[in-house]
């Protein structure tokens, strides 16, 4: 049989726009090519505004993950002024970190995940699904299509926990440099413990039985879409004056080898990237290349220590010894839900130490450092900020996501990203699957696209050297 | 339900009566569509150049909740974020859709529209044949719509997509198309600003729209005018750092200059606003957000020095004092 190509697009229920040209061979996947389709140029958006708005512009990159980006940006700033944290501005950055975690994973795993496995019901929206492979017997079925609209409620609690504490959701605006803006009551406290705890009767009631049931019924997804299990994560929830602790320690692992991330062995490749370096330019700065030969995609290969690796809720899980299971689709689902579980009781826990009080917020004045590097993971991964300040103004900022790291294309040698490979060599057992069994892979990334265009690198020596 | 008594609902901001107008949506609209002639809406969804926070908001919408939408108001058959089909089945229901619905279904769009190079900077979908850009499709669709809604700011006016430099020449939905649009802005929407105009477009029609062509119900104050802390304001009482509980306009607020309810509606379930956080309003609602609020943090008077302020934009939304 002769190669036959598929292309799958748009690739449906995920944030932003992802196209998948794959190629099949005897019923097997050979090649992949994950395809970011938009651009936003977020990096050149940055420049030239004043360093303190870093928190509030970065938001903007990501609407389902709109509060690591505050997060981490607030970090960076946090050190460029050389700010003390308070104890209770901690407690309130991570509840409100952990609120945005919760609807992610929520969202993800009902809105985007669920019409993967499961008949939905009659309404225009799920028109045209492919339930060709659909395994639940009718009343498991009927309850799992149900859990739809509890999860519409939970999903709003969390983001409802958000804005009390950050006045809005998405793109927050007390999670702030200095500390935390609100001055949190004991009824805005009240009422959070109200919601986490309704979220968390919604985890254990339905998200987790849900799960299990799907890992049963779809148990050979336990070796479709492995990869290699090159985890990284920068680690998660930020403790201290200098936000100097992790609560999950973060590592990059490879076997049995686990090691702390250094930030000097990142690189970015840009040879199958809509993007060319402008040579006339000392610093190599790039720009955007749209008509590119061999380039296939807007995301950058994002390479540690010359290598692909993987984010996201299993390899934090795996590296904090919270999960021992695969490398698969369903490890990735499995472990995403079990992760939603153990923040919510991390949320309920500050909930309980946060003390009503005063905003917990001291911003310093003048601008210590003119550069900085801060990282944390995100919902779907490692996340990285770095910026250059001159005169308060920023001159480079950059940003690495999670999504970058997981949806890389090829790099100069040919190597696959963690998505590609997981599609490769799957079996694709009948025509009628050919999105069905690709889509199941790709979505147990969470992959988003949104963020994933607006990564920048730079002082770039060679093609694809960038050493932070 | 009498469209005077919907339209003084969407505008109550009494203390007594703040979940009034979202809580009556449903039952009234699930009353006016089964009358005869009468149904749901259909929209089509695209999502182009932003964040995807403005789906996340719509998602927070609660009385009426996102399924009881899904169920009582619209039928939405393409969304990106939402529809159970992938790949050509997905593209397959958007032609279905645009055939079976000519000139009756809205067209929602959600994201700012590249503009140079033909728009490559943002494609939808792609086919054996074509890149479908955002701008091939808004233009495709937004004559075979009955009624345009872009939703967010990047949507409406370009936004965060379209700040300076703005490399890829993003623009608002209404610069790429020759007919009305009707602009819900906000850097996210409101899912209330956005819900109860689809409310509105059902049962009455086209809203009332200011010059920026956005529904006057929830755009038509100022954040100045009813925001809690305007006393400190009057009396010249400022903050002086955030986090503090004073006036904000020295911490750069743009309430003077936004046009939005967000002082009375507040964000998911009403539950709070930037300013009740002790941070400014940074004027997400605007034409020029977000280049004409910054920088953030500094007062009005002395933002962007140097950079173009749309003026006309400015007058008009100072008309709400």
């Amino acid at each position: 049989m002769s190669l036959q190509k598929i292309l799958f697009s748009p690739v449906t229920r995920l944030s932003g726009l992802l196209s998948v040209e794959l190629g099949i061979n005897d019923g097997c996947i050979v090649s992949a090519d994950v395809s970011s389709t938009m651009f936003r140029g977020f990096e050149y958006i940055m420049r030239g505004r004043n360093v303190a708005d870093a928190v509030y512009m970065t938001q903007r990159i990501c609407g389902i993950c709109s509060t690591a980006h505050g997060a981490v940006a607030s970090y960076l700033l946090d050190e460029l002024y050389d700010n003390d944290i308070e104890e209770n501005a901690q407690y309130l950055r991570n509840i409100m970190f952990a609120a945005d975690f919760l609807q992610n994973h929520i969202r993800h795993f009902y809105f985007f995940g669920l019409p993967d496995f499961v008949i939905m019901p009659e309404n225009p929206l799920f028109h045209n699904q492919n339930c060709f492979d659909c395994r639940l017997d009718a009343s498991d079925n009927r309850r799992l299509a149900g859990h739809y609209i509890e999860a519409v409620k939970a999903a709003q609690k969390s983001h409802q926990i958000l804005a009390l504490f950050g006045g809005k959701a998405p793109h927050q605006h007390s999670f702030i440099y200095g500390g935390v803006a609100v001055a949190p009551t004991v009824d805005m406290i009240n009422q959070a413990q109200a919601l986490i705890h309704d979220i968390q009767e919604f985890i254990k009631r339905y998200m987790l039985p849900d799960t299990e049931l799907l890992s049963r019924c779809y148990d050979d997804y336990f070796h479709i879409g492995e990869t290699p299990g090159c985890f990284l994560s920068f680690g998660l929830f930020r403790f201290g004056s200098k936000n100097e602790q992790v609560l999950w320690k973060g590592g990059v692992l490879e076997g049995d080898s686990l090691t702390q991330p250094r930030l000097d062995l990142i690189q970015t490749d840009i040879s199958k990237s809509w993007f060319e370096r402008d040579q006339s330019r000392k610093d190599g700065d790039i720009s955007p290349s749209p008509y590119k030969l061999g380039a296939y995609t807007w995301v950058k290969a994002i390479l540690y220590r010359g290598k692909h690796y993987e984010g996201g809720p299993l390899a934090r899980m795996t590296i904090n010894d919270y999960y021992k299971g695969g490398t698969s689709t369903m490890d990735r689902i499995v472990s995403r839900s079990l992760e939603t579980l153990l923040i919510t009781d991390l949320l309920t826990e500050w909930l309980n130490r946060l003390e009503p009080g005063p905003a917990p917020l001291k911003q310093k004045k003048v601008l210590v450092k003119n550069q900085a590097i801060f990282t944390t993971d995100a919902m779907r991964g490692a996340l990285l900020h770095s910026a250059y300040i001159k005169d308060n103004q920023i001159e480079k900022y950059d940003i690495i996501t999670p999504t970058a790291w997981n949806f890389s294309p090829k790099d100069i040698a040919g190597y696959r990203g963690p998505a590609e490979t997981a599609l490769v060599g799957t079996q694709i057992s009948s025509p009628e699957l050919k999105y069905v069994i690709p889509g199941r892979i790709i979505r147990s990334f969470d992959p988003c696209l949104s963020c994933a265009t607006h990564l920048l690198d730079y002082r770039t020596n060679s093609i694809d050297q960038i050493v932070y | 339900m009498e469209k005077n008594v919907f339209l003084r609902l969407c505008r109550e901001y009494g203390c007594n009566n703040n979940y009034a107008f979202s809580e009556k949506i449903i039952p009234t609209v699930r009353e006016y569509i089964k009358r005869p002639n009468n149904s749901k809406m259909p929209v089509i969804w695209l999502e182009t150049s932003d964040s995807g926070d403005n789906n996340i908001a719509f998602m927070n919408t609660t009385y009426p909740y996102l399924n009881q939408v899904f169920s009582d108001m619209i039928d939405l058959f393409y969304s990106n974020t939402f529809m159970a089909a992938q790949g050509r089945d997905a593209l397959e229901l958007l032609d279905k859709t645009v055939t079976a619905y000519y000139g009756k279904f809205t067209l929602v769009v959600e994201g700012a529209i590249p503009t140079k190079d033909n728009g490559i900077y943002n494609v939808i979908a792609r086919t054996k044949k074509r890149c479908l850009t955002a701008l091939d499709a808004v233009t495709l669709l937004g004559t075979a719509a009955k009624y345009v809604v872009a939703i967010g700011t990047c949507a409406s006016f370009g936004g965060a997509s379209a700040a300076a430099p703005n490399l890829t020449e993003s623009v608002g939905v209404g610069k790429v198309l020759k007919r009305e649009v009707i602009n819900v802005s906000g850097c996210p929407v409101n899912p209330d600003w956005f819900v109860g105009t689809l409310a509105h477009l059902i049962m009455y029609g086209r809203p009332e729209l200011d010059d920026l062509g956005r529904p006057t119900l929830f755009y038509g104050n100022t954040v100045h005018k009813h925001c809690q802390r305007r006393s400190y304001f009057d009396k010249k009482d400022f903050a002086e750092t955030l986090g503090d509980t004073e006036c904000m306009f020295t911490q750069g607020c743009m309430g003077p200059r936004t046009g939005s309810d967000c002082p009375y509606r507040q964000w998911v379930n009403h539950v709070s606003w930037p300013v009740k956080v002790n941070t400014p309003c940074i004027g997400c609602t605007n034409e020029n957000f977000p280049d004409s609020s910054a920088p953030f943090f500094t007062p009005l008077p002395q933002k962007n020095k140097g950079k173009q302020v749309d003026n006309q934009q400015q007058s008009s939304t100072e008309k709400g004092e």
